[in-house]
């Protein structure tokens, strides 16, 4: 589905993608981990267009997207929950809604969704006219999720969802991203919680200052393991482990 | 009477202080879309109520035309500016387009003054009579330029708040990131924004022109001094601020003159502006449309 290949992105000078490749199989929940400052973000929003590769391929269900603008790859089926969620935060949560609409012009479908995603989020039903930066961390996850769900994306990608949230809330973000997946959305995950994303992850990527340095399927390795690779420095000697 | 010739000045100035809100509203709307301040933005509004007149004189046609004529010429100017002072300049400089617009102000100021040769051109009456209230006199022309300016803002909160392209706008402005994320083009929206705003000017231009009764030169260098102050005191992105703030300016502005006369008064409303940047910097609401 998602195909990315040798992606070099800079800023200025500093490359903070320095020739990264990775795949997101269509109906699978793939993960990437990685300690701050590895790049992640910087990898979803050139993914998503916002940031323009240097260098590299990025295909999406065999179609090249690299350097199309945001809204090309949104018309193309992606939709990217950034990280902070950055709900519009003096509009309204219905308001919020139609926004993740805007490229949609079947206006009766895009209100059957929206009643979707009240009966999906209820916490966003009973704040539909509050204004969404009233609501807390969690409901403005949810309401990022939703806003995304709304352009009907084949893939979704998810910045760190789990951030800054309570445990309880956490669960229930993931429990969500688990329902997206059975009902066919295929998901690319960036996260810092490792437990939580290697429960509901199919396949995952390791990322260190700019490089993807593991790659495996989450039975294969205990968790520690993958905490102490992704997160502790040892990954150098991991990475001739490499399987993708 | 003295209390009778103050209220009859606030309440003029109440009336007239709408073509003001109109051109602060101008103001904060670029800068809520795209943080920078148009500083063309009157000297283009003044052009477009020129270019109004011209038409009408050419062409010929009733004077109420020229306010539709106005504003559609705003339009296109405002997609001018765009164009030529935003679409190509680099934006992470907040220089940048302050210079290119300033450029666009002289540019605009020197086009009206060379196209007239510096002369005043006479305004048509659009609408003439007094309403007589007794002790009160009501000027038409100002009745008739508040309900315009009303009747413009009705239709722009219209646009911003119950339409597609008003969501899209106010995500810009509010989010640009997350905006570009749902599909939204930040260039269509900016560009947008500035043939609206334009439109905006255009037409309170040509109030302006219909209320004072001629078109000078000398008109834009207040005017965009006046719209900024609104921009300011109503608090930088706030529509709401900016209809308040711009019927408090035209108010004061002739309470000022009042009390005054007509030389001092400017001294007075840049008295209020100090006020307000001292004590009230974030201006009447002090809740601006934030960019995080």
């Amino acid at each position: 589905m998602l195909d990315v290949q040798d992606i070099v992105t800079a800023y200025g000078k500093i490359e903070a993608l320095k020739g990264v490749s990775l795949a997101a199989a269509e109906g699978r929940i793939t993960c990437l981990l990685g300690p701050n400052g590895a790049g992640k973000t910087t990898l979803m929003y050139s993914i998503a267009g916002v940031l323009k590769p240097r260098r590299g391929a990025i295909r999406l269900g065999g179609v090249d997207i690299t350097g199309q603008s945001p809204s090309a790859i949104v018309a193309r089926g992606l939709a990217l929950v950034p990280e902070n969620r950055l709900v519009f935060p003096q509009m309204t949560v219905a308001e919020n809604l139609e926004a993740g609409a805007y490229q949609r012009r079947d206006a009766a479908e895009v209100a059957v969704d929206i009643e979707r995603m009240y009966a999906r989020f209820p916490r966003l039903k009973e704040r539909r006219t509050q204004l969404a930066g009233t609501l807390s961390g969690g409901e403005q996850q949810m309401l990022a999720v939703a806003r995304a769900l709304m352009s009907r994306p084949r893939i979704l990608l998810m910045d760190e969802p789990s951030l800054g949230l309570a445990p309880l809330i956490v669960e229930e973000i993931f429990r969500i991203v688990g329902e997206l997946n059975k009902d066919g959305v295929t998901i690319f995950l960036v996260e810092q919680n490792v437990h939580m994303a290697l429960k509901v992850a199919h396949h995952f990527y390791l990322m260190e200052q700019g490089r993807v340095t593991f790659s495996g399927e989450p039975g294969k390795l205990a968790e520690d393991e993958v905490i102490q690779r992704a997160y502790l420095g040892t990954s150098r000697q991991a990475s001739s482990h490499k399987t993708g | 009477m003295l209390i009778v010739d103050l209220v009859q000045s606030i309440v003029d100035g109440l009336l007239f202080g709408a073509t003001y809100a109109l051109i602060g509203i101008g103001f904060t709307l670029v800068f809520g879309v795209m943080h920078k301040i148009n500083m063309a933005y009157a000297a283009a509004s003044v052009g477009a109520a020129y270019a109004a007149l011209r038409l009408i004189a050419l062409i010929g046609g009733p004077a109420w035309a020229s306010l539709l004529i106005a504003a559609a010429a705003g339009g296109v100017f405002g997609l001018i500016i765009y164009w030529l002072c935003f679409r190509f300049i680099p934006l992470s400089n907040p220089l940048a387009t302050l210079m290119s617009t300033v450029g666009m102000f002289l540019l605009a100021e020197e086009i009206i003054v060379h196209t007239t040769d510096g002369m005043p051109q006479n305004y048509p009456v659009v609408v003439r009579g007094i309403l007589d209230m007794g002790e009160f006199m009501i000027r038409g022309d100002l009745v008739f330029v508040f309900v315009c300016a009303l009747l413009a803002m009705v239709v722009l909160l219209y646009l911003l708040y119950r339409t597609k392209l008003g969501i899209a706008t106010r995500a810009v402005s509010q989010q640009p990131v997350a905006a570009q994320l749902v599909g939204i083009r930040l260039n269509h929206i900016n560009a947008l924004t500035f043939i609206v705003t334009g439109m905006l000017g255009g037409f309170a231009g040509a109030l302006i022109g219909s209320a004072v009764g001629l078109l000078s030169p000398l008109l834009v260098i207040p005017l965009t001094i006046k719209g900024l102050i609104v921009t300011v005191i109503g608090g930088l992105g706030s529509i709401p601020g900016a209809i308040i703030a711009g019927l408090l300016v035209g108010m004061a502005e002739n309470v000022f003159q009042y009390f005054r006369g007509v030389t001092e008064r400017d001294i007075y409303v840049m008295l209020l502006l100090f006020v307000f940047l001292v004590f009230r910097p974030g201006g009447i609401f002090s809740n601006t449309v934030k960019r995080d």
